[in-house]
């Protein structure tokens, strides 16, 4: 239906004509808009908003995350390490920030050092990208605050340009950026000691998201009762975490898990939570409806939290909070802080398109499209509470969270 | 202390028996009870003042609200009185900090901070203790917890500091810490007292010309405003459902009619069927939930719905110490209370069907007669407690100014550990 309202029309007028532009590939440029738009393509090869079925377009984020929750067989960890590698070599091009000194043997790269760093099992995106910030703050030659802070902005956006699909990234450099430019306490200090006072609280702060897990877990332990069923989707940190500490306090409760599909990280979890003697049940994706009655409560982890209080998670959180909500069963969302984005999506399509293959296990034909999309977006409404670090939260906080912070 | 612990006994008896009723009574007389258990509270020198007064007044919190775990309201003016302790100290260690950044760089507070960072100026130190109050956000999350812990644990040592220094300072100092404690209670005491006012102050901004008001059962709040709504010349109509088994919607009826307003009388059951002409529903609660539900009187979970199903707006009034900072785990089970059957049936007439020597040992009758309703959220409109309208969802705020986190598990440390 939408495809016929004016907007859309608008819009697609707007990509036809630049789509000519780019085949004529005449340099004048006559719409200061067009332009943008094309440098800013020719800037992030790795930008999803163009070519969507360009089959090398696939999401670093979820191909990490395959490849840390997913059950790994050999050739998709093949595959994702072809992409991967792909991935870093074709931006090693474009993306190196030099530090500004070329005396170093090895030029110093944000992307290489976050990449170092993400691929870390324990360690959440956002973090990663705190302490690849941190790093760039200590091979700066920068002498004075303001050069220090262009040259991390430089860095974040490289790192936020290189991935755009990462909500906890993009969040995690505007925190840390945020935390550069207004922090209170650098006022008093002379410049070394504020260099070296960012370093250590970057660093501090892998320390601060595991405690974070911890706190969620703390957090969350009163609202699992004894005898309940808890539906969890997908594989997430932190909701293992509250599941474990669930059971290590003795708890007596019952997951059912769905599978996962395509990389299938229902299964991993599956596999933790009977390690710890939880009863698990395996539900393929669509069997979420039909068991729902049995279900207590919804517990899903989120990749990102938004500015409404909605989140953005794994693809079928949105159906299955869906499904929670018309059988008024809660949904609760255990999520850190620092996965809180400055986004506002109006709707699923609202979103930088994050790709990943899936396989069907049979050909398909070449005439048929594939939804590839990895993620979706669940409205506040069907949201019951928010455990973060900062506190059980109802979804309208985030905002306010979030504009205390930014404005 | 021993006159104390009988006045804390007494006050334990009478929530056990039930003998308090309302929850503006019971803030009331807890908030009372602390305040002598303050002013009683012998604090030794060379120590941590706030911290001996914070643990004498969790130790009597726990016995309050272990005493009568339904009646949220002592638990909420405890954890009032812990935060208003709390802000106390810190106020005096900032005004103290100010006075020796400048003076004394000697001293063992200035030390503390220089371990940590130095050349902090102790304007920066403040702020940071100050963050220790707040609920966390994120922006305290870069900020650095280690700063604030560091911090509030030098202000909350400021005292012991000062003191070997200056100890002429020192008596006068524990002396300034609990008057002022004591004079923050007393304001506490008073706002709780005055906080139908405050709420009845707004009532012309929300009750119009001509509408159908609607409420159920009696609450002193709900009266307070439709009689405020009254004296400023808005004629209205109000009905009031009886509130069985307790039928305190007659007394209501009744108090209004002597008001001069013009009351309808229904039963409960016929909520659903008056609904449709109703402009608001206007109810009292017992207790207010971190989450914006509601712990209420039992038969409102009903109204809400039918004025759900309507479109009516659903309001509650209430005053702040009814604002409870805990989340409802399980509210249909938990936090309800039941009452006498006595209040439901006559004890002559039906007695043969609840006798126990009859059939195989157990009556065949039973009765249940729950006091409390949860009401959930979404079902909610507005509340209007003495600081203002507020939506459901942002009643987080509120209890983030009035309480410090520290002190949300007074009452579960104690079962915990």
């Amino acid at each position: 239906m939408w495809r016929r309202s004016a907007s859309f029309i608008l819009d697609q007028q707007q990509q036809q004509k630049e789509e000519r532009k780019k085949t004529t590939t005449t340099t004048t440029t006559t719409t200061a808009m067009a332009t943008t738009t094309e440098t800013s393509s020719y800037q992030n090869p790795n930008n999803n908003n163009n070519n969507i079925h360009h089959p090398n377009n696939i999401s670093a984020y979820y191909q990490t995350r395959a490849a840390h929750h997913g059950v790994v067989t050999s050739d998709w960890l093949a595959q994702a390490q072809a992409a991967v590698g792909h991935d870093v070599y074709d931006d090693d091009a474009d993306h190196v920030v030099r530090s500004s000194a070329d005396h170093h043997h090895h030029p110093f790269s944000v992307i290489d050092e976050f990449n170092r760093w993400r691929k870390q099992p324990d360690l959440a995106e956002a973090v990663a990208a705190i302490l690849a910030l941190a790093s760039v703050i200590r091979s700066s030659q920068a002498t004075t605050m303001m050069e220090l802070e262009i040259e991390l902005k430089k860095a974040s956006d490289s790192l936020k340009s290189w991935d755009t699909t990462s909500i906890s990234l993009t969040a995690g450099c505007d925190l840390f950026m945020r935390y550069v430019t207004r922090t209170s306490a650098l006022e008093y200090e002379d410049f070394s000691a504020a260099k070296s006072r960012l370093i250590e609280r970057g660093e501090k702060f892998g320390e601060i998201s595991r405690k974070a897990r911890r706190t969620i877990a703390m957090l969350s332990q009163d609202f699992i009762f004894d005898g309940c069923t808890i539906l969890v989707h997908g594989f997430s940190r932190v909701v293992l975490e509250v599941l474990k500490t669930a059971a290590a306090n003795k708890k007596l409760f019952r997951v059912l898990c769905t599978e996962g599909r395509p990389d299938r990280t229902g299964l991993r979890l599956s596999n933790e939570l009977a390690k710890l003697d939880v009863p698990v049940k395996l539900l393929i994706d669509s069997a979420v409806a039909y068991t729902m009655d049995e279900v207590d409560m919804v517990f899903v982890g989120a990749d990102g939290v938004v500015e409404s209080g909605g989140i953005i998670n794994m693809m079928g959180t949105y159906q299955i909070a869906l499904v929670a909500h018309s059988m008024n069963k809660p949904v609760y969302v255990a999520a850190e802080s620092y996965k809180f984005a400055r986004l506002y999506p109006l709707d699923q399509k609202d979103l930088a398109p994050a790709l990943r293959p899936i396989d069907f296990g049979v050909p398909i034909p070449s005439g048929v499209e594939v939804e590839t999309s990895a993620r979706d977006y669940t409205p506040p409404q069907y949201l019951t509470l928010l455990f973060t670090d900062l506190g059980v939260l109802t979804p309208s906080v985030v905002s306010d969270e979030l504009i205390r912070l930014y404005l | 202390m021993p006159d104390t612990q009988a006045l804390v006994n007494e006050f334990v008896l009478k929530l056990k028996r039930r003998k308090v009723e309302g929850s503006q009574a019971t803030a009331k007389q807890t908030a009372e009870l602390l305040r002598s258990v303050i002013s009683q509270q012998r604090v030794p020198p060379h120590t941590n003042q706030a911290g001996v007064l914070i643990d004498a007044i969790k130790a009597v919190g726990e016995q309050l609200i272990a005493a009568n775990p339904v009646e949220l309201a002592v638990g909420n003016v405890v954890r009032r009185v812990l935060h208003i302790i709390r802000e106390e100290d810190l106020s005096l260690a900032t005004t103290a900090i100010g006075g020796l950044g400048l003076s004394a760089e000697s001293d063992n507070e200035d030390n503390v901070e220089q371990d940590d960072h130095p050349g902090l100026s102790a304007a920066v130190v403040a702020a940071a203790s100050r963050f220790t109050l707040r609920a966390p956000s994120l922006h305290t999350l870069l900020e650095g917890i280690p700063d604030a812990a560091a911090a509030h644990h030098t202000s909350s040592s400021g005292g012991d500091s000062e003191g070997k220094s200056k100890s002429a300072d020192k008596s006068l100092r524990i002396r300034k810490l609990k008057h002022d404690v004591i004079e923050a209670v007393n304001q506490l005491l008073q706002e709780i007292d005055t906080c139908h006012e405050l709420i009845a102050e707004q009532a012309v901004e929300h009750i119009h010309q001509n509408e159908v008001i609607l409420t159920l059962g009696r609450s002193r709040t709900v009266m307070e405003f439709l009689c405020a709504a009254k004296e400023k010349k808005r004629s209205f109509r109000v009905f009031v459902a009886e509130g069985a088994p307790r039928y305190q919607g007659h007394i209501l009826a009744k108090e209004l009619v002597a008001r001069g307003l013009q009351t309808t009388v229904i039963t409960d059951s016929a909520v659903f069927a008056m609904i449709s002409r109703v402009n608001m529903v206007i109810v009292g609660a017992h207790a207010i939930m971190a989450n914006g539900g509601v712990i209420a009187p039992v038969g409102l979970n009903m109204v809400a719905l039918a004025a759900q199903r309507h479109a009516v707006p659903f309001v509650v009034v209430a005053g702040s110490h009814k604002l409870c900072p805990l989340y409802p785990h399980n509210p249909e089970v938990l936090l309800n209370d039941l009452r006498s059957p006595a209040e439901l049936l006559d004890f002559g007439e039906f007695s043969d069907c609840m006798d126990f020597g009859s059939g195989n040992g157990a009556p065949l009758l039973h009765v249940v007669n729950p006091a409390f309703d949860y009401v959930p959220p979404k079902l909610v409109s507005l509340f209007i407690t003495d600081t203002g309208g507020h939506n459901p969802s942002y009643m987080y705020r509120l209890i983030a100014d009035y309480y410090s986190a520290d002190d949300f598990v007074v009452a579960q440390k104690s079962s915990a550990e």
